[in-house]
């Protein structure tokens, strides 16, 4: 037994000490936490330095611009209270073509008001002649003005038909100068996006957003939800409702996510929420991994240059793999505590809101640490079976890689485990050995109920699961370290398990 | 203690290995005393390895025992092993003395110990500047310096050296024998393994040949010479007798430029008288008794046993 701790303290020393150890200690998980969370940040830490310019083409002359300012500065301001967006209307006032058609849509206009004025008098004259009876000729006067009153409405009612095909005209004309307009100010990034109003908008409930990046969900979600409450209280308006009334309706909601936990409820947030965990289940697998490629290099090692024939007679073997699991698992619990260390600091110096995030505690720290230490020990069993069984780096590698791959399968689900984290899909895959920690150690913080039955369950299941790998491997082990050169066919590892 | 001044005897009983349908040892018996330079001989795969694996107990035999001091192998407690494998190698990125000392803890020797035997031998090896090296700087020759010292750095009571000899220079050589007649006189066993007979024939006081898995022949060196003497002589003349060769009861077994190996056949001729003859006519440069080298004896007992 004293030989185990002689290993596995050599083990031990020899490997904390090196340069890749602190490596993947001190400056990977920094690296790796910044990788993943380096596009978030940038996403949401947009420096929105400047008000974003947003142009209207509104057909509907209901004077649309206002009221988009309006809602926009309800919902939407910068760090430093400034306006975060700007709605002008995009004038075409000075384009040659539209003021063509606007000069005669005016000549159309004022034709149809002075007929309409002639008109108007005729109907008054008309009823003039109604009221005096004495007037002479009355019937003839009566008459003739009648005919009068036809031949000007038919006038009227040609240039009304003439004045609304006109305006359709301008207004598909207005539309395409105005958006040429705009077009020109979007590309000029004068404009960072510009909305389409048709005149019938609030019935069809069709607004077009033209701009540059349409991948820009948040821009494009923001825009709809202010534009569904505009559509929605122009409706409302048409349906005579005070617009007080509807202003009351209309303020702005806010929905604040709270996460049910044993001890009381918790502001819930999605990137805290997700990524933390996400975090843990990678520092975890690195450490497993950092760990458990050190045990399969050295045995790898030994194998190769037969010191190994040397420590098998002084130690017996399972001594010899016992002690490496003891020394590079230790190694791997250094890595877990340098990291909840670090975790302890920052949250002391105020870096991370330990009192935001409710998971970081140390009931889960410990939990961290259990369920590293069973990960180790089983795939540190495995990790020393393949070292032993194999001939050369090449194939360790590859098995090693198909590890690996099982290993992080779980982050592949993650969005699966967020949602619901004891689903029993999740629930059953986290029964199975391989992926037991990395499941457990995102469904423990993620989880609204305690888990206390899935947590002592799986541990049991763990420590069953290791106990039967550490005895299948340290009977590969004895047989296949004394080969050289020559791979085991599975038929021979067959037979080593099987043997007495 | 009475312990060591007890014989030390380590025995192997009729001990069987296979490896899947391959049979490496069949039935193999031998006995080491303390105090003689056992050579465990026989050409590659003759199955040595094996058995040192088996007294190493890195390997159990299929049936059969291997007792030191008549208590089983497996049940040992408290006895120390010293092993240099023939493959050489220790931790490349380690230092001298941190791997020594490793070595010599798993042998239960203190770490303050271990590292004043480990700097006495490094120092009794010249190669004490390279305490504090680490192992792949060093150059083949001290990486297998250093291999011995982890080998019975810990005084081990049972010592097996494979291929000892091979990759050291003749001064070195010499050291390393110093060592071991210091360790032999400890009456501890000593088993050195080698393909090498004239290496053999000069260090060895036993010899145990295996061949095909078995013990061809197995006893003192002088026993063995004694055994296969062939009443052979050697003579080697000034000029040429060609007469020799036509002498009655004279054998020749090979004739080179003036020299022969002859043997004496039962008959009227008795050697005096050959050696007179033979003055008469020629000056006689060398005459010996022909002793014949382990080097033949094996070759001989292995071409036997191939043509049986």
């Amino acid at each position: 037994m004293k030989n185990l701790f002689r290993v596995a303290r050599w083990e031990f020393v020899t490997r904390i000490k090196s340069r890749s150890f602190l490596f993947n200690t001190f400056v990977s998980p920094f690296l790796f936490a910044a990788v993943i969370t380096l596009p978030l940040f940038i996403f949401n830490m947009q420096p929105q330095i400047s008000t974003k310019l947003i142009g209207v083409i509104d057909l509907s002359g209901l004077n649309i611009k206002e009221e988009l300012q309006r809602e926009l500065n309800r919902s939407y301001r910068l760090g430093n209270r400034s306006l975060e967006y700007m709605v002008m209307n995009v004038a075409v006032g000075n384009s040659p073509v539209y003021k063509q058609m606007a000069n005669k849509y005016q000549e159309i206009r004022s034709r149809l008001d002075s007929v309409t004025n002639v008109y108007n008098q005729i109907k008054e004259q008309r009823m003039q002649y109604y009221k005096n009876r004495r007037i002479p000729n009355r019937d003839y006067v009566l008459r003739s003005s009648y005919e009068k009153l036809q031949n000007t409405r038919d006038e009227k009612e040609l240039i009304q038909i003439e004045l609304s095909r006109f305006k359709t005209a301008l207004d598909s004309v207005y539309k395409r100068e105005a958006q040429r307009m705009a077009d020109s100010l979007l590309y000029t990034d004068v404009l960072n996006a510009y909305l389409v109003f048709q005149p019938d908008f609030a019935k069809t409930g069709i607004v077009e957003f033209h701009t540059k990046n349409p991948g820009d969900l948040r821009e494009i979600d923001r825009f709809e939800k202010i534009l569904q409450t505009i559509i929605i209280k122009k409706r409302i308006l048409d349906d005579q409702i005070p617009r007080s009334k509807i202003q009351k309706w209309f303020r702005p909601i806010h929905v604040r996510r709270y996460q049910l936990l044993p001890k009381g409820d918790q502001e819930w947030n999605f990137y805290v929420q997700f990524y933390g965990p996400l975090i843990g289940v990678f520092l975890l697998f690195m450490a497993i991994f950092t760990a458990g490629g050190y045990v399969f290099s050295s045995v790898l090692l030994e194998k190769s240059n037969r010191v190994i024939e040397v420590l098998l007679s002084y130690v017996n073997s399972s001594q010899l793999m016992g002690g490496k699991i003891l020394g590079l698992g230790s190694l791997g619990l250094v890595q877990i505590l340098s990291w909840i260390a670090i975790t302890a600091l920052m949250v002391a110096g105020g870096l991370l809101p330990a009192d935001k995030i409710s998971y970081l505690n140390m009931q889960n720290a410990l939990y961290f640490i259990i369920y590293f230490s069973l990960g180790f020990l089983f795939y540190g069993a495995i990790f020393v079976t393949i070292g032993s069984v194999s001939a050369s780096e090449y194939d360790a590698q590859q098995i090693n890689q198909l590890l690996r791959t099982i290993a992080i399968f779980p982050v592949l689900l993650s969005l699966l485990v967020l949602a619901n984290p004891n689903a029993p899909l999740i629930r059953a895959l986290s029964y199975i050995p391989f992926l037991t920690p990395s499941f457990m150690i995102m469904r423990i913080p993620l989880s609204s109920v305690p888990i206390t039955f899935d947590i002592y369950a799986t541990i049991i299941l763990m420590v069953v699961s290791i106990i039967i790998m550490i005895w299948i491997s340290g009977r590969i082990f004895r047989m296949s370290t004394l080969m050289v050169g020559k791979k085991p066919t599975p038929q021979e590892i067959w037979s080593w398990i099987k043997i007495k | 203690m009475d312990k060591k001044t007890e014989e030390n005897i380590l025995e192997v009983r009729e001990v069987t290995k296979n490896f899947k349908d391959t049979l490496v040892l069949n039935g193999l018996s031998f006995q080491v005393r303390g105090g003689e330079t056992f050579g465990l001989l026989g050409p590659n795969g003759a199955g040595k390895t094996t058995t040192m694996r088996m007294i190493m107990n890195i390997l159990r035999p299929d049936s059969g025992e291997i007792y030191f001091n008549g208590m089983p192998r497996p049940q040992l407690k408290g006895v120390h092993f010293g092993y240099l494998p023939e493959e050489r190698g220790l931790y490349p990125r380690a230092r001298v003395l941190d791997v020594l000392v490793y070595f010599g803890t798993l042998n239960n020797m203190t770490p303050r110990n271990a590292e004043v035997e480990a700097i006495r031998y490094l120092d009794r090896l010249g190669i004490i500047e390279y305490t504090d090296a680490r192992i792949n700087e060093l150059s083949k020759g001290i990486q297998q310096k250093i291999q011995f010292i982890a080998a019975f750095l810990h005084d081990p009571e049972v010592l097996i050296l494979d291929e000892p000899f091979s990759g050291l220079d003749p001064i070195n050589q010499t050291v390393l024998l110093e060592i071991l007649e210091e360790y032999k006189a400890k009456n501890k066993i000593l088993i050195i393994s080698t393909h090498m007979m004239e290496q053999a024939e000069k260090i060895c006081d036993h010899i145990c040949l295996i061949n095909q898995a078995q013990v061809v022949i197995d006893g003192p060196v002088d026993a063995i010479r004694k055994q296969f003497r062939e009443d052979a002589y050697y003579l080697e003349l000034e000029g040429d007798y060609p007469v020799l060769k036509t002498l009655e009861n004279v054998q020749i077994l090979e004739e080179g430029k003036n020299s022969y190996k002859f043997v004496l056949k039962k008959g009227t001729l008795s050697l005096a008288e050959l050696l007179k003859r033979v003055e008469e006519k020629a000056r006689i440069r060398r005459f010996e008794v022909f002793e014949p080298s382990l080097h033949d004896i094996f070759i001989r007992l292995i071409q036997q046993q191939a043509e049986e």
